[in-house]
């Protein structure tokens, strides 16, 4: 029983995590149909932004949170205006001009901040464990899966409580019909683009110190991520919660069971077949093409 | 309009079409006078390298610009055929160092104690040559056939591709007793051909590639120029439309996939003679990508665009290579250009000397009109 | 005599709307049918079922006897049904010659494909065709430059170069002149007999110069059905068109 339940934290903390990092996902591709192949670099930028933050202006980790929100976000925000906008009709050079945004991010930060590992600190307050049904977990975990949680509240929020929500909705549904009703499809867009890029950079910063820093970080994360926003359906960000937890707990077990190489193989053949034949993801009800 | 007008358009068809395989004729022959007017086995051997990159970038355009197929996973094709080329030259190394008899090296290391079945009929030059070709033909078509007989488009089928090179990458690493693992297969024999052996530093390697160069860029523009690839084109625009017409559309995708993929394992085999070794890397994603960008600036809807754009590429990738720092600084002055060629230049550089071809040819002929704008760019998706 | 083409009880519907629901029609070789109707009324819908671009749910479509309603696309036009869609969908990066030579498709597989060159040779007919419906002057540019009118009138050039056994047109003369909706009912008279066609047109006007039989579909079925006096003067036909003033005002 309590080999299970230290099993089920561990899938929810895993979970937590990949949620953070496939919301953004989720939210830029449900809403503008763009893959963002950035999307890996962007949580890295946030990485990065954390260290950088540390290290020269000696701030900790959760300080620095607002900050790297903001930064990243405002750096998602200058490449949708600077590059995206120009692709919305030609989603294929979407994926090869995000990818090539991803190369271009990798090698700047690697010129600029080296391509050694980096490492961030643990908030002090943050170090001690916590006991949940008799099962020790690490506060840190304990506090990323309450950021999580907040942060999906308040997305929610975003998406279905405000002014601004209703207006993404409008955009995503007919942006020319929009349009007419006076909405600003462009700035509804570049917004959407940066709060998505802001979470990643989120998803960066707290993942920063459980993992060392380094330029290539975001790629495995942005794979598993992607898994997630395919398996619970672009349109659905209940979906996304379901998906991400799902997958956390199959990370979890898969791990116990085989290689690191063949669950990592099986992830991706399971993203090809679902693709195939429930493009619209699983817990999605069938729409009329 | 009369019949002399209807005419004068015919023969511009005509000439256009002549005018595009006399192009095409000149790049060949050209690639062909190399060796002659350089006569060092080294650069020989760099030459046929960056040749064999302008193959496989010219396969992708195939797929990529004529049909709409973007390959994300091109690499896994040109891998493959590749491996088969390494796994028969192994077999004729002779592993004194290892005791062990016919067994290749790193096998004798993983404690194989017999020849694995899939190595076996690579005992035959002729039989992996074959593979070569076909090997990545079918794994294209049974890939091709797994999405197309969905309907599965655009985004969807990078994504597929990718993810499929991705768990064909992590097999290779991982069944390391029979492929190599990480190391991939070195220490390879000299590719023996019709009685001849082809040093890959030697202007037999260099005419090798050459020869099978020119003939799958003209297989390829066969391809085009048929009114299957006219089909090809009318299915990137609106392949919804082309159903109607009779057309089995996920037929001609297939086709379209199946061919480029054995022109990209063609390349690959020559890759293994002229490297002399096999890779994961061949099947990685780096290398995928880099084609991808290849195509793009080069040219994605024209074969000598794509092909000329990787082999000036990899020259100038070549040319800076010497040191780490310019490697570093070059991967990220390639990351820049290939997204303002995708923002600015859809038809890449092909596309813009045909928009400088046809403004001349306006201005020349008729400088009172006003020049007719440049067909839509873009890749015909729809979704 | 058997029908050319045939539906019987086809039904189908979206999320629960039943867009049509039980329509029977039978159409005769070398009929040309008018299919009319109030908005809604499942017009689009079936032609759609026809061709396969949506699958019914029940009921059986056929043609010279043959089952359709379970072929794919592009079986269906090889089985002999060609379609022209209400917006104009041509290949706009193509240019208007290669629209057609798409269009001419006797042979359809990968392989009789490939071994065909992509042009065929002058004196085809691929010039007439092209100077009939106007377009002779911009052979060589591409569809996306054409002109709304000139897209039309690209896209009834595909259906004549096609030339199916079966065709169906929607909307032919929307946004058209008068002068081009005379042409267009001039073509229509010139290929009945020789093919069966059926249209969805909203231009009473050109319903009475080309009909032979109407057929008035409504909610998703069969209305009535019968001459164009015969249709004017139905009760329930004038009902269902803005209650009492009948289609003549429509």
């Amino acid at each position: 029983m309590e080999f299970f339940l230290q099993q089920v934290m561990t899938g929810l903390s895993i979970g937590s995590i990949l949620l953070l990092v496939a919301l953004g996902l989720a939210l830029i591709y449900g809403s503008m149909g763009v893959i963002n192949m950035a999307h890996g670099e962007f949580l890295m930028l946030g990485a990065y932004s954390t260290w950088a933050l540390n290290t020269f202006f000696g701030l900790g980790l959760l300080s620095s949170l607002v900050f790297v929100f903001l930064l990243v976000g405002a750096f998602g925000w200058a490449v949708e205006r600077g590059v995206i906008r120009f692709l919305y009709r030609r989603p294929l050079d979407t994926i090869l001009a995000t990818w090539g945004i991803g190369i271009i991010l990798q090698q700047v930060v690697r010129l600029s901040a080296g391509g050694e590992l980096r490492y961030v600190e643990m908030p002090e307050v943050l170090t001690a464990t916590v006991s949940i049904l008799g099962v020790t977990v690490p506060g840190y975990r304990v506090f990323v899966f309450v950021v999580v949680a907040a942060l999906f509240a308040l997305t929610w929020a975003l998406m279905f409580k405000t002014d601004f929500g209703r207006r993404l909705r409008a955009v995503v549904q007919d942006r020319d019909t929009a349009t007419c009703f006076g909405v600003d499809a462009d700035r509804v867009y570049s917004l959407t683009f940066a709060y998505g890029a802001g979470l990643a950079g989120l998803a960066g910063a707290l993942v920063a110190p459980l993992k060392s820093v380094s330029p290539e970080m975001g790629t495995a994360y942005v794979v598993d991520a992607f898994f997630v926003v395919v398996l619970g359906g672009v349109q659905s960000l209940f979906g996304t919660v379901v998906s991400a937890g799902l997958l956390g707990q199959l990370t979890g077990s898969l791990a116990w069971v085989t290689n690191d190489t063949v669950a990592k193989a099986l992830v991706l053949v399971a993203i090809v077949v679902i693709i195939r034949f429930r493009p619209q993801g699983l817990f999605v009800a069938k729409v009329r093409s | 309009m009369t019949k002399r007008e209807t005419s004068r358009h015919i023969s511009r068809h005509l000439r256009e079409g002549r005018l595009q395989i006399a192009a095409y004729a000149a790049i060949c022959l050209a690639v062909f006078l190399v060796p002659v007017l350089v006569d060092n086995d080294f650069l020989l051997n760099r030459y046929a390298r960056y040749l064999v990159l302008g193959m496989v970038a010219m396969s992708l355009a195939l797929a990529w610009g004529y049909a709409g197929i973007l390959n994300l996973g091109h690499a896994l094709s040109f891998g493959i055929g590749s491996y088969c080329m390494a796994m028969t030259l192994k077999l004729r190394t002779v592993p004194t160092h290892t005791g062990s008899d016919g067994l290749p090296d790193f096998m004798v290391w993983n404690n194989v104690e017999t020849l694995p079945w899939l190595w076996v009929p690579f005992h035959s030059t002729t039989f992996a040559i074959a593979a070569g070709l076909l090997a990545p033909a079918l794994v294209a078509a049974v890939l091709g056939w797994f999405m197309f007989r969905g309907r599965v488009t655009g985004v969807f089928v990078a994504i597929i591709t990718l993810a499929s090179l991705v768990v064909a990458n992590l097999l290779v690493i991982d069944m390391q007793a029979y492929t190599g693992g990480f190391n991939g297969i070195t220490d390879l024999a000299q590719l023996s051909l019709f009685g001849i052996t082809f040093d890959a530093y030697s202007k037999s390697t260099y005419y090798l590639v050459a020869t099978c160069l020119t003939l799958s860029l003209f297989a390829c523009l066969a391809v085009t120029r048929s009114k299957a690839g006219l089909i090809l084109q009318a299915i990137r625009d609106d392949e919804r439309r082309v159903r109607f017409f009779g057309y089995d559309v996920a037929s001609y995708k297939v086709m379209a996939m199946a061919v480029s993929a054995a022109v990209a394992g063609l390349a690959g085999m020559l890759y293994t003679v002229v490297m002399e070794f096999a890779s994961p890397t061949f099947l990685g994603v780096p290398l995928s990508l880099s084609i991808v960008i290849w195509c793009a600036v080069g040219g994605r809807q024209s074969l000598a665009g794509a092909m000329l754009g990787a082999i000036v590429i990899a020259a100038m990738q070549g040319a800076l290579s010497e040191s780490e720092a310019f490697l570093e600084t070059w991967t990220l002055v390639m990351g820049v250009v290939f997204v303002a060629v995708v923002l600015f230049l859809p038809q890449g550089l092909a596309g813009l000397v045909e928009i400088v071809r046809a403004r001349l040819a306006a201005a020349r002929a008729r400088p009172a009109e006003p020049i007719a704008p440049v067909a839509a760019p873009g890749t015909g998706e729809r979704s | 005599m058997t029908p050319h083409l045939a539906l019987t009880d086809v039904s189908v519907s979206f999320n629960g709307f039943k867009a049509v629901d039980g329509l029977r029609l039978s159409v005769g070789k070398g009929e040309l049918r008018c299919l009319i109707g109030p908005n809604g009324a499942g017009k689009t819908t079936a032609l759609d079922l026809i061709c396969g671009k949506t699958k019914a749910d029940s009921g059986s479509i056929t043609l010279d006897g043959r089952e359709l309603s379970r072929l794919e696309e592009h079986e269906i036009a090889r089985a002999g049904v060609g379609r022209k869609f209400q917006v104009p969908s041509v290949f706009r990066q193509l240019t208007v010659r290669d629209n057609l030579e798409v269009a001419m498709c006797r042979e359809t597989g990968v392989l009789a494909t490939l071994l065909r060159r992509a042009r065929t040779p002058a004196g085809d007919g691929l010039e007439a065709l092209a100077e009939f419906v106007g377009l002779a002057d911009v052979l060589d540019d591409p569809a996306a430059n054409l002109s709304h009118g000139q897209t039309q009138w690209l896209e009834i050039a595909l259906l004549l170069a096609q030339d199916s056994e079966l065709i169906l047109l929607d909307e032919p003369t929307a946004g058209m002149t008068h002068q081009e909706t005379a042409k267009t009912a001039d073509i229509c008279q010139r290929l009945k007999g020789k093919h069966t066609i059926v249209v969805v047109e909203h231009d009473m006007g050109f319903v009475r110069e080309i009909g032979d039989v109407i057929s008035v579909m409504h909610q998703g079925a069969l209305l009535a059905e019968g001459g164009v006096a015969e249709i004017s003067a139905d009760a329930r036909v004038r009902e269902v068109y803005l209650g009492t003033m009948g289609i003549a005002g429509a």
